[in-house]
């Protein structure tokens, strides 16, 4: 190229450089120079409050639309720190109004330092006395804000507490994990339950108002509104009637009782006693509440249906049973003889009764500890354990609920791992009938009972069956895929359904038999290390078309035909309809 | 050359011929620059974490800087195939790896060192490959289909920036590109039905846009579109750079910055930092360094002994002018909110070191100029 040209170019380069930053400087000129004095003030004046308006969360409805969990507005006071000219003079007031300690005022005041235009929450839930009076010092107090702001309500107060769960102030660790969600300091989320598991559907979006603030912080004009938009609406398919029966039947007992649809797993009672109120929470709990329930003896907070391993007793025989039957070691008129003990190598194991002659079947029915402790033996522990995983056991189930727990199937293997120690006869023995080393969590055993119920299908248990926008439209459903079929022959399976239904025709449970209903169940009554065995009972019904499989299990209460059959029976008849029987002595 | 060997070793003499000038505007920029950094990152808990980063950026840019010095630019030429295969390479990286902050990808994660933004390396790979590109064809350039080849050049690195989506760096390429193939010969009005096409295929660009750009964009032709989301960044930033007014509030003593009306005040923002704090006089004197660096950077395309290096030259200073202006009129409501750093001047390491090369680069070319003055 001719250097000339190039010459001539660069040169024209230079100019429009030059001529780019003539502009920058006209431009820097007008607004520091020509403008400064307005931007100054509004500078000084930077008075554009932002405040979010808070999206009401969306409700928690049953199956049949009756809301569990609602909104209710309610006053929030928040300071906004940069607007707090002279703390040493208003903190005090606004701490007194508020019923709080200046220090923690001080303390949430100065850690909301960072982000001075973002206001800082002091107390939800208001009354509206409190409301009234800050209002009239209003001229002293103008970095305060009162914003309306919807508290969660749940008006059956511990009704399904563990499964609804509570909220709480989004703590470090979940804003960091959420953040790109939109999660913001100090908003409240579900901390447990379905508030917990579906929050992001729950929480809709916040809104934001920026308005013009005078120097007492009232607002003169709004410059811009964003509709917050409200929360979804969640279906549970959990049935109010049934969940009152079931938690009625518990009583004051420790224990749990949880009914699921065998077909599709949906949760449909899911109490765990003693629970708690989750409006404790929604204002954020104080810490003398928290730490109460925190180091109740009772562990209200435990959630008995999912968290609790149980030994589960002679619930477990309908995995004994499966291996005996599908490994071809019984059938079901295999004769045995029953003399009220069993004697391994000179130890001798105790039945609660001798039973006599019986076939397999009757074992079942009569719930036949020798029985089962005799073709254990044959079955081994690995065999055991096997079964008693391909039912679910050992494993969470997958529930939409956190903090679920695993339970244990105990083998060789894990023996050796947990404890150091060889397996040994008396360990296949105790196994057999859900006793020594075996943890199951009700939750677990009613999927368990629901497998057999469905001819083998393990179900996905879930709390939550849709999600629908506030319109009413459904955004999903919940269908969880089925878990793995349970690995035993369809015979088997009759068997054991027949054995079933004998517990309750003329076995263990034949106290709860329902005029009209054919139900199906294995009674488990397992040896408590402290005070007396834990009930048991897990039923389903109809016999041979099932719809709802229910597990009760009491702490420390006795017989499970005694204390747990009764609950199922009391649960079956709110789920089906039918007169409830006299509550049990 | 002229063939008589001077008497004096050879790096010696090259170092004589490093510019005096463009050294103390960078020196100065860069003390500029630190200054600023603490100014707006002081508040917070580690008042001096990010200043310590970028004076660590600092060093080990000015190092790496100090060894682009030492090798003749010329051979930069001859590595310009894999450069550009390189540059490749870790746009497309960034893509897959990419680590996302603001809706967009543009850093890649290494571990203890941090992250670095590769589009911002991209910038110098493209100069110099695009110069060399154009010393390799010289022209004469006689219709708009000669361009075609630098088109395709640059087309598939901006494409891959575009998805990120990096809006302003792909800009910064289509600066670059103008500027160097202005100077390297191109028709003007080739040049300007290329730029025409590119304003008609934009409603195309839009659609790879995220909803935040777009929203950027709209927001900068009416701010108060979204006074309190894109809107507030450009409406405060004014207020800042104001409200600075003659001399400025003082360094330390800006409020906007301190309460955090300025979004990114120490990145794309830093400017309005420096409108408020140093007023019209601060900004002028700011200017002033940045144009003092981008004439000493002509001056040095002027004086390059071959096509290469002085494309090379133009390409660097297009893509500085191009940043300046862009940044800092961003932060006076003259341009929409892109994303571009203030060179030098904005917190970010990937971005400082970039800065730092592209002036080694230009003392490189500049030092072993035909010309050798005794």
């Amino acid at each position: 190229m001719d250097r000339e040209v190039f010459e001539r170019r660069i040169a024209a380069l230079l100019t429009v450089i030059a001529g780019l930053f003539g502009i920058l400087a006209l431009r820097l000129w007008q607004v520091q120079i020509v403008q400064g004095d307005y931007f100054l003030r509004l500078s000084e004046e930077n008075r554009l409050r932002v405040t979010s308006i808070a999206a009401p969360r969306g409700l928690i409805v049953d199956r049949r639309g009756r809301p569990l969990v609602v909104d209710r507005p309610a006053f929030t006071v928040s300071l906004m720190p940069v607007e707090f000219r002279r703390p040493h003079d208003e903190v005090p007031i606004v701490a007194r109004l508020l019923g709080l300690d200046p220090a923690e005022v001080e303390q949430r005041l100065a850690a909301g330092r960072e982000r001075p235009f973002a206001p800082v929450r002091l107390r939800r839930d208001v009354p509206k006395e409190v409301i009234a009076a800050i209002e009239e010092s209003r001229m002293d107090l103008p970095g305060v804000v009162i914003e309306v702001e919807p508290i969660r309500s749940y008006p059956y107060k511990e009704l399904a507490a563990h499964l609804l769960g509570y909220l709480g102030e989004i703590n470090d660790r979940e804003l960091r994990q959420f953040r790109s969600l939109g999660y913001e300091p100090g908003e409240l989320v579900g901390k447990e339950g379905v508030e917990r598991t579906y929050d992001r559907y729950l929480r809709g979006r916040n809104g934001e108002i920026q308005a013009e603030v005078d120097a007492l912080g009232r607002p003169l004009r709004t410059l811009d509104r964003i509709p917050a938009v409200p929360g979804d609406t969640v279906v549970l398919g959990l049935d109010l009637d049934v969940q009152q029966a079931a938690e009625a039947a518990l009583g004051d007992r420790l224990g749990a009782v949880v009914a699921m649809d065998p077909r599709t797993g949906a949760i449909v009672a899911f109490a765990s006693h003693p629970a708690f109120d989750p409006n404790l929470f929604s204002a954020g709990i104080a810490a003398a509440s928290w730490n109460r329930l925190l180091h109740d003896p009772r562990q209200r907070l435990l959630d008995r249906v999912l968290q609790s391993g149980y030994p589960t007793g002679s619930v477990f025989k309908i995995v004994t049973a499966s291996a005996a039957l599908d490994l071809g070691i019984v059938n079901p008129d295999s004769r045995f003889y029953c003399p009220g003990f069993y004697n391994l190598g000179g130890r001798i194991f105790h039945d609660h009764e001798a039973h006599g002659n019986l076939n397999f079947l009757d074992a079942i029915a009569q719930s036949c500890n020798v029985v089962f402790w005799t073709v254990s033996r044959p079955v081994g522990p690995v065999h055991l354990a096997e079964y008693a995983r391909s039912y679910g056991l050992g494993q969470p189930t997958g529930i939409d609920l956190p903090d679920e727990s695993a339970g244990v199937v105990p083998d060789p293997e894990w023996k050796q791992g947990t404890y150091h120690q060889p397996w040994y006869a008396g360990d296949t023995l105790n196994t057999a009938v859900g006793q020594g080393y075996v943890l199951a969590t009700p939750l677990q055993v009613a999927r368990m009972i629901a497998a057999v119920a469905n001819g083998g299908a393990l179900p996905t248990p879930h709390a939550v069956t849709e999600v629908r926008a506030p319109d009413g439209t459904v955004r999903f459903r919940v269908e969880p895929s089925p878990g793995a079929r349970v690995q035993v022959t369809a015979q088997t399976m009759a068997v054991l359904r027949a054995g079933l239904a004998a517990v309750v025709t003329r076995g263990t449970a034949a106290s709860i038999q329902i005029q009209g209903l054919a139900v199906a169940g294995k009674t488990g009554t397992a040896e408590s290390t402290h005070g007396k065995p834990y009930a048991w009972f897990a039923g389903y019904a109809p016999a041979d078309a099932p719809t709802l499989a229910v597990v009760a299990v009491v702490e420390n209460a006795g017989y499970g035909a005694e204390f747990a059959a009764p609950i199922v029976q009391r649960v079956l008849e709110a789920a089906f309809g039918l007169p409830v029987a006299e509550s049990h002595p | 050359m002229n063939g008589v060997s001077p008497p004096r070793p050879r790096s010696q003499r090259l170092l004589r011929n490093l510019d005096p000038l463009l050294i103390a505007a960078t020196g100065a920029l860069i003390v500029f620059g630190l200054v600023m950094v603490y100014s707006t990152t002081r508040t917070g808990p580690h008042p001096l974490a990010l200043f310590r980063t970028q004076f660590l950026h600092l060093m080990a840019g000015v190092l790496v800087g100090v060894a682009i010095l030492a090798i003749d630019y010329r051979s930069l030429a001859s590595g310009a195939r894999i450069l550009y295969a390189l540059n490749l390479v870790l746009l497309a990286s960034v893509l897959v790896l990419g680590r996302s902050s603001l809706g967009a990808q543009r850093w890649i994660p290494l571990g203890p060192f941090g992250q670095f933004q590769p589009s911002e390396f991209a910038k110098l790979a493209i100069v110099i490959t695009l110069a060399k590109h154009l010393s390799d064809r010289p022209g004469p350039y006689r219709s708009v289909w000669d361009l075609a080849p630098f088109l395709a050049h640059i087309a598939l690195p901006m494409f891959l920036i575009f998805r990120q989506p990096d809006l302003g760096t792909a800009l910064v390429y289509g600066a670059v590109f103008l500027g160097v193939l202005y100077a390297g010969g191109a028709r003007r009005r080739d040049l300007a039905g290329l730029a025409a096409c590119a304003v008609l295929i934009s409603p195309l660009a839009w659609h790879m846009l995220r909803e935040y750009q777009r929203r950027r964009l709209l927001v900068f032709l009416d701010p108060s579109l979204d006074p309190l989301g894109s809107g507030y960044g450009i409406i405060q930033s004014k207020i800042a750079v104001g409200s600075g007014m003659l001399w400025g509030k003082g360094l330390l003593v800006g409020t906007q910055n301190v309460l955090q009306f300025v979004p990114e005040h120490h990145t794309d923002f830093i400017f309005s930092v420096v409108g408020e704090e140093l007023g019209f006089v601060g900004s002028i004197v700011l200017l002033a360094l940045f144009l003092l660096w981008l004439t000493r950077g002509i001056r040095i395309a002027l004086l390059a002994r071959d096509r290469f290096g002085a494309l090379v030259a133009v390409g660097l200073v297009s893509m500085v002018a191009f940043h300046v202006f862009v940044n800092v009129g961003m932060t006076v409501g003259l341009m929409p909110i892109t994303g571009i750093p203030l060179p030098f001047v904005s917190y970010g390491g990937s971005a400082l070191m970039t800065m730092l090369w592209a002036t080694a680069l230009l003392l490189n070319i500049g030092m072993r100029h035909q010309k050798i003055l005794f």
